[in-house]
């Protein structure tokens, strides 16, 4: 017996968003786009369920081939102080796990944000950073390229020099995953 | 809260699961349930990232993919996550199935991407068990513990700190409060 009771409130507007390919692009069905800021996605981006991406106060750009996993959080949680008004821009490559929560003013190509880390607001992260498990990086901070956040706030440069794999086994996840995560993007698709 | 009083929070199930209404589980015909276990609320289990590495089944067989599957007498907290974890192998990409045998308990909040959790294991609050990670049987794990991944925990040890290490062992006469049958039954409707 499924008797749906009805809110009395009014379902929350659909953010503007912009994709630049439908059909590479999953969005699953119960990941969340909410607010009132230009959400803009690129090609190969998997967004998997329960994901929240919170334009609220300002835009956000992911691009290509990123993974923004269940229970993240992407966006602006409070009014941008000056110059960050472009919001959020997350570059290629990019994977954000579990319980992440990306407030960053830019996340460069290739970094990997792990399980239920937090990156302040008006961060910089260079190139192929890597932020482990529950790590903070602080609000305005700014990370060099190939820079590893782990422990507590420790830090260090990786200059292993495999980024080409790295970006060959996210493009197969990427492959992996359209396949197993049914995406809806009609729903998500408001164009101003 | 508005809940309608006729139902309860729990879902029980005929192998006496106790699911509730608000967790989310994603790919339910690729979760094995042992029987007697909690799901509490918001708790998220991907059953549908599956194993993809060969396109045809391990011999032949036509059953149904396995992505996680539970032993008897498991419970999971409110917020907790078991997620496969995901490797490259040989060129491909492939999620493998996440084990977890019998009396297992997993504090609220916690992340798991184990390979095998064991028996008799205790996961505290807000942990995060790294990918492939290998649990044996009687094991505790502190709160807010971050387990790195790949590693193999041995049995009877008691692990904690970021990163996650052997601190202790567990004495004989303390397996007795790994025993999940009493809290089992007092998880339920009426309570």
């Amino acid at each position: 017996m499924s008797s749906k009771r009805h809110s009395t409130a009014p379902p929350p507007p659909k953010p503007p968003t912009q994709f630049s390919s439908t059909s590479s692009l999953i969005i699953a069905d119960a990941a969340s786009l909410i607010g009132t800021h230009l959400i803009s996605l690129s090609s190969n981006t998997i967004i998997h369920p329960r994901t929240k991406l919170i334009s609220t106060y300002a835009p956000i750009t992911v691009g290509s081939n990123c993974i923004l996993s269940e229970r993240a959080t992407i966006g602006l949680q409070s009014e941008p102080s000056e110059g960050l008004s472009q919001g959020v821009v997350i570059a290629d490559y990019v994977v954000v796990e579990v319980g992440a929560r990306v407030e960053a003013k830019s996340v460069g190509e290739g970094c990997i944000i792990e399980v239920n880390s937090k990156i302040g607001k008006g961060a910089v992260l260079g190139k192929h950073c890597k932020i482990g498990p529950m790590c903070v990086v602080a609000e305005n901070e700014e990370l060099a390229d190939y820079t590893v956040v782990y422990g507590n706030g420790m830090q260090r440069v990786d200059r292993s020099g495999v980024e080409h794999l790295k970006f060959k086994m996210i493009a197969r996840q990427v492959d992996v995953l359209r396949k197993l995560i049914p995406g809806n993007l009609p729903k998500f698709i408001n164009r101003t | 809260m508005s809940r309608k009083p006729a139902k309860g929070e729990y879902i029980e199930t005929d192998t006496g699961n106790k699911v509730s209404r608000r967790s989310q589980i994603i790919g339910t015909t690729n979760i094995i349930l042992g029987g007697k276990t909690v799901i509490q609320a918001e708790v998220i289990i991907r059953g549908d990232l599956l194993r993809t590495s060969s396109s045809v089944p391990d011999g032949g067989k036509q059953s149904n993919p396995v992505a996680v599957a539970i032993g008897r007498y498991c419970i999971f907290s409110r917020g907790c996550e078991l997620r496969p974890p995901g490797k490259m192998y040989k060129g491909t990409f492939s999620h493998y199935p996440l084990k977890i045998a019998d009396h297992v308990f997993i504090g609220p909040g916690s992340i798991i991407e184990a390979a095998l959790v064991g028996s008799h294991v205790s996961i505290g609050a807000n942990c995060v068990i790294g990918k492939f990670t290998i649990i044996k049987d009687y094991v505790r794990i502190l709160g807010g513990t971050v387990v790195p991944p790949n590693i193999v925990i041995p049995s009877f040890s008691v692990v904690a700190g970021r990163p996650g290490r052997v601190v202790g062992e567990i004495a004989e006469g303390e397996v007795e409060g790994f025993d999940l049958r009493e809290l089992y039954r007092s998880v339920g409707n009426n309570t």
